[in-house]
């Protein structure tokens, strides 16, 4: 252990560089066509530069599809993330009867492929009148749930329920407790709730798809369209980017956000709970 | 008590609905019972009809495999990446980065990027210097592979950072123990750092089978166009303009739900046996 | 399936420390002997554990067993075995296959390995606990499964890092007895970290006192505390009396007078402090020709069964451990006798004294 024999070392650094080309390699030519004007077939790399792509993006209305898809998110964020945090709540305290087929019946969504579920529900949407925003915000919400209610179940099973009794010791209200003490404990673990519901809906494609029929359009279906035809590298490429960097800066951000809040009062203890990135890949579907 | 049930019905009740009507609403249109045209009548002539057109079977065996391998990969590259960012400064470093960004991905960009860096005008076969016909044909070909490698990229991640998390707490420092005790490298990982990362292996694993079990855009944009995985095939039974197909397309939807409850149920078993033994 | 330790001129510095955690430590144990390892926590202690296990290396010195480096040895191949604060057990396991873990290790069969870790379930008085999970066993039980666990891999050397400090002082008493027990059975080397002076002197042959990251004095334990090389083990370990003076020949000059040193002490000559262990101190009547000073009793608080008390003495205090009954009342008058053989000279150290009985230290709070 002291002392690495050569070879091991050699194995483990090749190791570690095949892994961070394996999670590279795939994102290289969205970049390089991004900015590529042109790039004809056996070059490379693009023989002109330019954004080509992002203003052909632009002119085919990619900022309509923007706003659709940033709605979808919010709104599975605004929708999953309260009743994540509600139902975890009351999965760690209730004492509730039924409590497993709870548990169950709330991380099934995520065992349930979602082409299947929006079939089934087509019909009944259509002839219930309802929206088709609503119908998507449903599914999605549904969809998202798993995801909100564990990370807060797991958020509530590292908090100390003694702090609050301490609070009212020391003179808190019910108010108080819960807005000074319970909310800002819970708060890292609620953004990364409410960040995994809206990768949700920003990045869904079948619900949209079939719920939508074709008229909400959004960022995927955008990309989805553009990647099912050819000669659309530029503005797959561009779409692809503008779809993938806000969530990238969001996750960037909350995590410098956190690190210099971590260091601002390093004696506070703030409730451990699953990271962003953890339960993000699942809720990707 | 009367308010903990409050608090879960706005996540329990539109689970429980949104899955109840799907279910039942699949199930009974895959029997022909709410049929777009004609009256009631309860049969499973859809699903002899879609099993004897000779789609259901090639779907369910493209998709199981499909599914098989890619996370077969992902459990592969995932383990191995969780294990350089447990014990290793790099991995702990730059691989927890990058398999962090890959994360937020969505998979239709995935698709897309896949679809750029492999197909036979892609970026790795313009690096090759290959001319037309002579890359393998990774996009659209027989062996499924621009769909398997897409699944495997992201999924790898994701089991990455489950298995680093469950690893980060104790097996460190258990494997220290173990090597104190006189166990040598091989046997540590036998012994003790593989069946601590079992449970969530299984769990994040049996996730990623299942998504790539049930997911349509990736092969729909990466795969060829026969024969048709199970959520490809639904899809275009689904959106057929001959509707007397729509039953069809309910039977592949239900059966695929069956395949992913089958298998999402033995994976709990699992699971629970192994969290109870550890 | 024992053998002698030596550790020379042990170095170490973390990478994100300013202060290496070890400077420069000799330390030697004879077979068998078990050594305790006092000192504050941040000492060192734990490192000095952790660089004889093979789970960090030394930046400097060399670690012996039997007089042959292991320093270039993994730590599967020193026999070397170790029990943390934490049990650390392995969870997926029963308790029997934790225990037999070290013989399927070493190279046997899994019904051998088994049949081994049974008799050292009961050699740690957990008989019949073999099947069960590792969690279902109480804080004591672990402990004693992961001492269990250790010694089945026969090692040479037994590290302990303070096993037994998350225990209640019940089941604390109980382990020591089940160490001593085991020590005379199996007689491992035991180097033993632990920040309880009672314990290391219950347990240990003799014991080291490592501060700031040095090697501060290795000795038996007795005499550690009536002779301290330095003030700071003199404070580690609790001593309360320090007296200002000077040293002329083999006289020490303070305010109480002249104390004459037993004979045979050597001690430099100048600026000093004499130290004695409020233990040894003892009040007589005024009148008393052992009386080597007189003053009034200025306070007195229990201490256990006994009463520590401080006498002001030529405006010196004086703390003393009175045993139980004596009639001590704040004011009184009395002689004060400082044993010969219990006083020790030391040279003058610039830290600030320990805090004074009745006046209990409070932090200021911002």
């Amino acid at each position: 252990m002291n002392r690495r024999t050569t070879r091991a070392a050699v194995t483990a650094t090749a190791t570690q560089w095949l892994l961070s080309a394996w999670f590279l390699l795939p994102m290289i030519p969205v970049m390089l066509w991004a900015v590529a004007r042109t790039w004809p077939a056996p070059l490379p790399l693009p023989s002109d530069w330019g954004f080509s792509g992002f203003l052909d993006a632009l002119h085919d209305s990619a900022t309509s599809a923007f706003g659709a898809s940033l709605i979808l998110g919010t709104l599975t964020a605004v929708l999953a993330t309260p009743a994540g945090a509600m139902a975890a709540y009351a999965l760690a305290y209730g004492h509730l009867r039924g409590h497993r087929s709870l548990s169950v019946l709330l991380i099934a969504p995520a065992f349930v492929p979602p082409f299947v579920i929006v079939m089934g529900l087509n019909v009944t949407l259509l002839r219930l009148h309802v929206p088709s925003l609503a119908g998507i915000s449903l599914v999605l919400m549904v969809t998202a749930i798993p995801y909100t209610t564990f990370v807060m179940r797991s958020a509530f099973a590292g908090y100390d329920v003694t702090v609050e009794d301490e609070a009212r010791m020391l003179g808190a209200s019910t108010r108080a407790v819960l807005t000074r003490v319970r909310l800002p404990l819970l708060a890292p673990a609620l953004a990364t709730s409410a960040f995994l519901a809206f990768l949700v809906g920003w990045s869904d494609y079948i619900v949209t798809l079939l719920i939508g029929g074709g008229q909400f359009v959004t960022v995927p279906i955008r990309i989805a369209a553009a990647a099912s035809g050819t000669g659309n590298e530029p503005v797959i490429a561009a779409l692809s980017i503008t779809a993938a960097a806000p969530p990238l800066l969001l996750l960037v951000t909350v995590g410098l956000l956190s690190r210099q809040r971590r260091r601002r009062r390093a004696s506070a203890n703030p409730v451990t709970h699953t990271p962003a990135y953890l339960t993000a890949s699942g809720a990707l579907r | 008590m009367k308010r903990f049930v409050l608090l879960i019905l706005p996540a329990a009740v539109p689970t429980a609905l949104v899955l109840g009507a799907a279910v039942t609403m699949g199930v009974a249109q895959s029997m022909g019972l709410t049929p777009v045209a004609g009256g009631p009548q309860s049969s499973l002539d859809a699903y002899s009809a879609v099993a004897s057109s000779g789609e259901l079977a090639p779907a369910v065996v493209i998709s199981l495999s499909i599914a098989l391998v890619a996370t077969a990969i992902a459990i592969a590259v995932g383990f191995t990446t969780a294990l350089a960012m447990t014990t290793t400064r790099f991995g702990s470093k730059v691989l927890k980065g990058l398999a962090i960004s890959t994360i937020p991905i969505p998979h239709v960009i995935g698709a897309a990027a896949i679809g750029l860096l492999l197909a036979d005008s892609g970026w790795l076969a313009r690096l090759f210097g290959s001319t037309a016909g002579n890359w393998p044909q990774f996009v659209a070909g027989p062996w499924w592979a621009a769909t398997i490698i897409e699944y495997a990229w992201k999924e790898s991640a994701f089991i990455a950072l489950v298995v680093a998390a469950t690893l980060s707490r104790d097996a460190d420092e258990l494997a220290k123990t173990a090597a104190v005790l006189g166990a040598g490298p091989a046997a540590r990982m036998r012994y003790v750092t593989m069946p601590l990362a079992t449970p969530a292996l299984i769990l994040a694993g049996t996730l990623s089978f299942v998504y790539a079990l049930g997911s349509f855009e990736v092969p729909w944009l990466l795969g060829r166009a026969y024969p048709e995985p199970l959520p490809v095939l639904a899809y275009r039974l689904f959106t057929s303009t001959d509707l007397e197909v729509r039953p069809q397309a309910f039977a592949v939807s239900m059966v695929t739900m069956a395949i992913a409850l089958v298998i999402g149920v033995s994976a709990l078993r699992l699971f629970r046996r192994q969290v109870v033994t550890a | 399936m024992t053998a002698a330790v030596d550790l020379v001129n042990l170095t170490r510095t973390y990478p994100t420390a300013s202060a290496p955690a070890l400077k420069g430590v000799d330390l030697t144990v004879e077979p068998g002997q078990a050594v305790a390892v006092l000192g504050p926590s941040g000492s060192g202690k734990t490192t000095l554990l952790r660089l004889a296990a093979g789970l960090d290396a030394p930046d400097d010195g060399d670690i012996r067993l039997n007089g042959a480096s292991v320093l270039h040895l993994p730590p599967q191949r020193r026999g070397i075995a170790m029990v943390s604060q934490r049990p650390l057990l392995f969870p997926h396991m029963s308790v029997l296959d934790n225990v037999a873990f070290g013989p399927r290790m070493a190279g046997a069969g899994r019904m051998q390995a088994r049949n081994t870790a049974t008799r050292y379930l009961e050699l740690v008085e957990l008989p019949g606990f073999g099947r069960r999970r590792t969690t279902e066993l109480s804080g004591g039980q672990q402990q004693r499964i992961a001492l269990a666990r250790a010694l089945a891999a026969t090692p040479q050397v037994l590290l302990l890092d303070e096993p037994f400090s998350a225990l209640d002082s019940e089941l604390k008493s109980q382990m020591h007895q089940l160490l001593l027990e085991l020590r005379a059975v199996l007689q491992p080397t035991i180097i033993m970290v632990t920040h309880d002076h009672h314990e290391a002197m219950l347990l240990a042959d003799s014991v080291a006192i490592i501060i700031g990251g040095m090697l501060q004095q290795h000795g038996p334990a007795q005499s550690l505390f009536t002779h301290p090389q330095s003030l700071a083990v003199s404070r580690f370990l609790g001593g309360r009396n320090e007296i200002s003076g000077e040293m002329r020949g083999r006289a020490f000059h303070c305010k109480l007078g002249v104390l004459r040193l037993a004979d045979g002490t050597a001690c430099a000559q100048g600026r000093a402090v004499m130290v004695i262990r409020q233990e040894a101190v003892r009040l007589v009547e005024l009148t008393a020709t052992d009386a080597d000073t007189r003053g009034i009793i200025t306070h007195a608080v229990a201490h256990g069964a006994r009463t520590l008390v401080e006498v002001c003495a030529e405006g010196v205090p004086l703390q003393c451990e009175v045993p139980p009954g004596t009639p001590i009342h704040v004011g009184d008058h009395v002689g004060v006798a400082l044993p010969v053989s219990q006083r020790q000279v030391l040279l003058d150290d610039p830290c600030p004294a320990p805090s004074r009985v009745g006046t209990p230290a409070v932090e200021h709070v911002h």
